[in-house]
């Protein structure tokens, strides 16, 4: 990248901690720099208050979420009461899915008090995409990774306590 | 029904040259007549000046025979001149006319021609192969008429002169009109190689320019460029092979006229040695033979334009000449309107191959039915679709509406009844009016002009199909000129109040409002530094950074080095980030600098890189400053704002408005809020001030209290008409997926048609929407129109009356939703799958 000029000091830019998050969230991570600069600069900020949802379950979502400062809750309610999944803070990226085709959202993810996130639609992803063939086999595989590392750490959390889930047990081997 | 008259692409050239400029050519003739009597006028004055008036000394007679001369020959020139204005005439008015009745005839031909015909091969085809064809029809007249005269005059003036040398000098012509086909014909040869070739070319071009992004993908430039060559090679010969036989044609004319006087001076000079011939008769005999040139010359040249024009126009007539599949309007009578009684025979379409896209499909829907096709892509739902809406022809079987064959009916038939939504909408450059209003504008020509809905039922419409929110989205987006709606901006004033009363603390959050003491980061530097609307058009946003007054006023402030760095710096990132991306509007809507401003920008950092801190061009430095005055940090996130600067330039701010109060009162509006601002969308007026978040929900809570103040001061519509207004840009492209196809299914809603036809036409809606056109379908088109409707999503098809599920061009089965689970075949398999 070009320096900046003497009379250009450093100042937080948020373009520039855009690309420092995205550069460390699963999908990005290998990307090149070059490409990696356009999703940092189509992501854009939302800033959210206590208890607005980022999205909700059953919606069809068309966004990922990489979180930049905040906290976030992620929940699962069917017609019971809602439960807590966990929480989601600073550098977690959410819903990368969403980026490659329709998905319809399992769970809801809301704010917990002021939260900053970057968003960053599909369409702009893949007409991003679009402009950096090379980066599809990366991205494919970046998500082949993300879900078997995912089950693995499931599988090992597990332990012998599962009961009767055994036989829905697999996501990786979809 | 009345036989239409010969197609465009079947007349003859011949037919376009008389065909409605009869009095033109009439009037080229009149002067043709006068311009061959003023040709031939010189050669008998000329032999009488050397016969009578030189032989007898007579100077009265020189000067008369003399002044005829002069005559004959500005009379010659004027009516040669008003000739090439009549040719010219003619030939445009053809050429237009030529056009006109081709892209018309175009325009029918069936969809099928043009999947596989390139845009750029119809563009060439009107854009420049009729140019020839249409020059000839200008000429065809005047140019064998006029030059044949001129030829017998002269030659009958010869004869009259000397039989014998007249003879022998025309003896060359018969043999020139031998010899000069001859050559013209391998020429045309070449000519119809060059506009098959130029076609294909054309095409070639205008594919690549559409693939673009993907040879920038694939870094396939060598690759196009080695297929542009060898194509532009090949045009490249066969241009050289048809100019080398033109101008063989020209050479071996000029050889026959060439050796003309040679046979005069051979044949002449013997008899006049001889006494047989006087003088001034040999002169006068050279002279008319020489003559005899110029319009023998024409009348070749003519020659080549006519076979080039009909070659050019027999070539290109050739390639559309394709029969339309239906007959466009009716004629004689009304367009039916039909029962909307569906019923599909035994439909079924075989490709070329033997593929069978439908097979035997059997259908009927009564009046007000609605039916969901459902089944794999490639199960000939589409086509099944296509058929019924006349867009697909089908080669055995019946679709019938209304016991009319949908096969014989013509189009306007067809879109008097029908209304069709597309999978992929198409929406043309225009207003959203012109968009909506498109299909019954296209039906207004022919019923009566009532027939066009009232701004009730587009409103209604809106509504229904949600596409309200973003028509009063477009119009609070819009920046009312001064002058332009007076009375609104007055009113607007008033809900500024209002809302700041009501929401002002409400909205701190997600506005930045124009408040004197603070810098608004979401707008841009000049707006900061300025802070008011210019009132004059040398300080408007786009002329600021080039206005003296202006920079003379960084200049003083020490502001201007400053600003050139802001803008050498954005210019640095934005360039760095966008600078290979194509001209796309989503990856240019956060840039400060457009797409086609880009190379600039790109030359001016090189400019930067090699001067090293020296002088800049004062283009660049003006490029720059203008980059820098246009910086809005809120918006163009590649670069950051230092605070220091923000606090500069707002001190900056209050002494640039002392000053130019004083220098020049009046240019400035400043923001105020007592005024309207001019330079702003009607959204920031209302609020004062800038909207600052991204999030939709946000925003929409903002839109919805600002509907409310709307309402209240009956202004909703009026914003409404503004935003119905809005441009969608080039093929639409200002719109979001959604938005087009809420677009699309409105202007199909809005002909309120008997019968409807829906490609997937709600996919790219989010949930709600598609619920929305869902839930409407069901309470106001059930048993009003009939609804065929193919469907990929399956949560939506359980209150169809008919659900037919498709596999491989056949109906495997149909019948109501609940019927068909129960039965658990095709359907249930599908619904469980999903």
């Amino acid at each position: 990248m070009s320096s900046l000029g003497k009379n250009s000091p450093e100042v937080p830019c948020e373009f520039k901690e855009n690309l420092d998050l995205l550069r460390q969230t699963y999908l990005f991570s290998g990307f090149p720099l070059e490409s990696l600069k356009v999703f940092a600069y189509l992501g854009t900020r939302e800033k959210l208050h206590d208890g607005d949802y980022l999205f909700r379950q059953g919606e069809d979502d068309d966004q990922a979420y990489c979180i930049v400062s905040g906290k976030a809750r992620l929940e699962l309610g069917d017609n019971g009461p809602v439960r807590l999944i966990r929480e989601v803070g600073p550098g977690d990226f959410i819903g990368g899915l969403a980026l490659l085709g329709d998905a319809r959202r399992l769970y809801s993810l809301r704010a917990i008090g002021e939260m900053v996130c970057i968003v960053l639609k599909r369409e702009k992803f893949s007409k991003a995409v679009q402009q950096f063939p090379d980066q599809m086999p990366r991205i494919f595989r970046a998500v082949v990774e993300a879900v078997i590392d995912w089950e693995g750490r499931f599988l090992v959390a597990l332990g012998a306590d599962c009961g009767g889930c055994l036989p829905r047990l697999g996501v990786s081997l979809l | 029904m009345e036989k239409a008259k010969q197609p465009i692409v079947r007349r003859s050239l011949f037919s376009w040259v008389l065909d409605g400029n009869l009095g033109w050519q009439l009037s080229l003739l009149a002067v043709i007549a006068v311009v061959v009597f003023a040709r031939v006028l010189p050669l008998e004055m000329q032999k009488r000046i050397v016969n009578q008036a030189i032989t007898l000394r007579d100077l009265d007679l020189l000067l008369l025979y003399c002044g005829f001369y002069l005559a004959a020959v500005l009379l010659a020139n004027a009516c040669k001149y008003a000739i090439n204005i009549l040719e010219t005439l003619i030939a445009q008015r053809v050429l237009k006319r030529m056009r006109s009745a081709l892209y018309d005839h175009i325009l029918s031909l069936p969809l099928s021609f043009f999947r596989n015909t390139q845009p750029g091969t119809v563009v060439n085809s009107i854009a420049i192969e009729l140019v020839a064809p249409s020059n000839f029809a200008g000429s065809a007249v005047s140019t064998p008429v006029a030059n044949i005269l001129t030829l017998l005059a002269f030659a009958g003036y010869l004869f009259w002169l000397n039989p014998l040398l007249a003879a022998v000098s025309l003896s060359i012509y018969p043999v020139a009109m031998i010899a000069i086909p001859l050559l013209q014909r391998r020429a045309n040869i070449a000519n119809q190689k060059r506009v098959d070739l130029s076609r294909t070319f054309a095409g070639r071009i205008a594919e690549s320019i559409g693939g673009m992004h993907e040879i920038h993908g694939h870094a396939a430039h060598r690759i196009e460029r080695r297929k542009f060559d060898r194509l532009a090679e090949e045009l490249k010969k066969i241009r050289i092979v048809w100019s080398l036989y033109r101008f063989a044609v020209k050479t071996t004319n000029n050889l026959f006229t060439g050796l003309g006087p040679f046979l005069v001076f051979l044949m002449g000079g013997y008899l006049t040695i001889r006494g047989e011939l006087e003088l001034g008769a040999l002169v006068a005999f050279l002279s008319a033979q020489e003559k005899l040139y110029d319009p023998w010359k024409e009348l070749i040249e003519f020659y080549q334009v006519y076979q080039d024009g009909a070659v050019t126009y027999r070539r290109t007539m050739e390639f559309f000449d394709v029969e339309p599949e239906h007959e466009r309007e009716p004629g004689d009578r009304a367009p039916l309107a039909l029962d909307a009684h569906l019923e599909v025979k035994h439909l079924s379409i075989a490709t070329g191959s033997g593929i069978r896209l439908l097979d035997d499909v059997n259908l009927e829907l009564k009046p007000g039915e609605h039916l969901a096709l459902v089944g794999f892509s490639g199960s000939g739902k589409s086509t099944l679709a296509l058929c019924i809406g006349q867009l697909a022809s089908y080669g055995e079987g019946q679709v019938m509406i209304g016991s009319q064959e949908v096969a014989r009916l013509t189009k306007q038939d067809i879109a008097a009844n029908v209304g069709i939504v597309f999978q992929s909408p198409f929406i043309f450059e225009g207003s959203i009016a012109e968009n909506l209003l498109y299909a019954c504008d296209a039906l207004a020509d022919e019923r009566a002009p009532t027939a066009r809905p009232s701004l009730d039922d587009i409103i209604a419409v809106l509504h229904q199909t949600g596409l309200f929110a973003d028509v009063l989205k477009f119009g609070l987006n819009t920046v009312l000129r001064a002058g332009t709606h007076p009375e609104l901006a007055r009113a607007i004033i008033r809900v500024r109040h209002k809302f700041q009363e009501r929401y002002g603390g409400k909205f701190r959050d997600a506005v930045e409002f124009f408040e004197e003491s603070s810098y608004l980061v979401y707008s841009s530097v000049a707006d900061n530094l300025i802070f008011g609307a210019a009132n004059r058009e040398e300080f408007t946003p786009a002329r600021i950074s080039r206005n003296d007054y202006f920079i003379a006023f960084l200049n003083k402030e020490g502001l201007h080095q400053t600003l050139l760095d802001i803008g050498a710096n954005l210019a640095r990132q934005t360039v760095d980030i966008l600078g290979n991306l194509p001209p796309d509007a989503v990856f240019f809507e956060q840039s400060p600098i457009a797409a086609e401003d880009l190379p600039r920008y790109k030359s001016v950092l090189e400019q930067l890189r090699r001067r090293k801190g020296g002088e800049l061009s004062p283009q660049a430095s003006s490029s720059l400053l203008d980059l820098a005055l246009r910086f809005t940090p809120g918006v163009h996130k590649m670069a950051a704002m230092e605070p220091e600067v923000q606090r500069i330039l707002l001190e900056k701010r209050i002494r640039f408005r002392a000053e130019v109060s004083e220098d020049i009162p009046g240019a400035f509006t400043f923001y105020n809020a007592q005024e309207y601002i001019h330079s702003q969308t009607i959204l920031n007026n209302i609020v004062f001030g800038n909207l600052t978040t991204a999030s939709t929900q946000a925003q929409d809570l903002i839109t919805q209290n600002i509907i409310q103040l709307l309402i209240e001061r009956d202004l909703l519509e009026t914003v409404i008409d503004i935003g119905m207004n809005y441009n969608v840009g080039p093929q639409g492209e200002k719109l979001s997926g959604g938005q087009r196809q809420k677009l699309v299914i409105a202007r199909a809603f809005l002909k309120s048609p008997r019968m409807l036809i829906m490609d997937e036409a709600t996919s790219a809606l989010d949930n709600r929407s598609q619920a929305r056109i869902q839930n409407l379908l069901e309470t106001r088109w059930k048993r009003r129109s009939t609804l065929v409707a193919v469907v990929h999503r399956l949560d939506i098809i359980r209150n169809f009356d008919k659900i037919a599920v498709m596999k491989a061009g056949k109906i495997i089965e149909s019948g109501p939703y609940a019927e068909l689970i129960d039965r658990k075949g095709a359907l249930y398999e599908l619904v469980g799958k999903k």
